[in-house]
């Protein structure tokens, strides 16, 4: 998808994480088929094609966004979705892996500056670097209606078939 | 006569600016001020809100173009879907799909469910309100948005809008083919429109909302369809975990 210039991730992380903990991509399709597609757009619209027009997706093609640059995940804020539900009334909620997106915002988690410009640490996996898996031992999290892997103090978010490296959501 | 119809043109002329103007200025004339609230926008929502209250079972899908703004202010596009059954006051189910990932929110009346098909993951919390408590206290409590959350909210007491500064007609426009009132607010830090099909039943049909707490004015764009006649059964509100699914905590948000 992307045409940009991307760099390339550190090799020995995506090596060391590549055997572990498969993903069942046959069940996944299964259930993303089975909530169907196209017959739900009700107002006979020009140009749609129906709801998964503009995500989701065909059945059995995942996105990889392993090219994407390191830099679209430093997000500093994003758009907002309502106008009646103030997300903003407990300024004291630490929102640092989701400050201010709704429920679209998946696409990179937010980082903060300085996770995303610290280069490869020797001990973590690097914010923003995509593995095909978490590895084992993880233990899944709700926070903020997103299912992150832990593992210690990496955090993964899945993304479409792969897992995204983030900085803790909280 | 000449006198009359003048006097009928002053009073005509003074008397029209007071309509759009809370101090009704003489010197304002004919133009309302770029901060008035005019009435009749506000009672549009109050009408739309209305008439969304008297909806008590629909589909209503969504397709959502939003921003990310980057550390430098570059901005990123990116689009998702959500599918919503409901059956007011108090039944729900989302489905978000983005190239990214999938996940429902189900509300059967007694518990409300998150699930991740991918994974199989799905997390439960009891709850017995409507679905304006809900969308508030998902929101509040664990930072959970729930698409559309606007929908259930509209035509409640919840529904800020006495907080609009700024409320004013932007003349008719279709969406796909529905002519529809088009309407701009200024509300706190967010600019947003809204497309609501004209004539007696007056349903939102796109809305678009400008964050303007960032100088990048980061935007959101959702289309709505609408179909008031579903066929879903009630059975599509309660979860039933699929072979394998697995329960995984929902933590509450942290404070700092």
């Amino acid at each position: 998808m992307k045409t940009m210039p991307a760099r390339l991730l550190p090799a020995p992380i995506v090596v060391l994480v590549l055997a572990t903990f498969a993903i069942t991509t046959v069940a996944d399709a299964a259930d993303r088929g089975g909530h169907g597609g196209g017959a739900r757009a009700a107002g006979g619209h020009a140009g749609g094609g129906g709801a998964r027009a503009s995500g989701g997706g065909p059945k059995n093609v995942h996105v990889n966004n392993s090219r994407a640059d390191v830099r679209t995940n430093n997000v500093r804020s994003t758009s907002v979705n309502n106008v009646n539900v103030n997300r903003n009334v407990n300024v004291d909620v630490d929102r640092r892996g989701g400050c201010c997106g709704g429920w679209d915002n998946d696409y990179h988690p937010v980082a903060t500056a300085a996770a995303v410009t610290a280069t490869v640490a020797v001990t973590s996996a690097v914010i923003g670097s995509i593995v095909n898996a978490p590895p084992p031992g993880c233990v899944p999290v709700n926070y903020g209606g997103v299912i992150y892997q832990q593992c210690g103090n990496t955090w993964y978010q899945p993304q479409g078939a792969q897992y995204v490296v983030i900085a803790p959501p909280y | 006569m000449i006198p009359k119809m003048l006097a009928l043109v002053l009073v005509a002329a003074s008397f029209t600016p007071t309509a759009l103007h809370a101090q009704g200025s003489p010197a304002a004339a004919a133009q309302p001020s770029a901060n008035a609230v005019d009435p009749a926008a506000i009672q549009a929502l109050k009408e739309m809100g209305a008439h969304l209250q008297t909806l008590k079972r629909f589909e209503v899908s969504t397709r959502l173009t939003g921003e990310r703004v980057l550390a430098d202010g570059q901005k990123l596009q990116h689009t998702a879907t959500a599918d919503l059954d409901v059956v007011r006051p108090n039944r729900l189910r989302a489905v978000m799909r983005s190239a990214r990932s999938e996940r429902e929110i189900l509300f059967d009346g007694k518990t409300v469910t998150l699930f991740t098909p991918a994974q199989k993951y799905y997390s439960t919390v009891p709850f017995t309100e409507d679905l304006a408590t809900l969308v508030e206290r998902l929101e509040q409590r664990y930072g959970v948005e729930v698409p559309l959350a606007d929908l259930f909210v509209w035509g409640t007491p919840e529904a800020p809008l006495d907080r609009i500064k700024s409320a004013m007609n932007a003349g008719q426009d279709f969406v796909g083919d529905d002519l529809c009132d088009h309407y701009a607010f200024r509300q706190g830090e967010v600019d947003w429109q809204i497309w609501i099909t004209a004539g007696a039943r007056p349903l939102p049909r796109k809305l678009v909302i400008t964050n303007r707490a960032d100088d990048a004015r980061p935007q959101s764009v959702s289309l709505l369809d609408w179909n008031l006649k579903p066929t879903f059964r009630d059975s599509v509100f309660t979860f039933t975990p699929p072979p394998g699914a697995k329960a995984v905590e929902i933590l509450p948000l942290k404070t700092k």
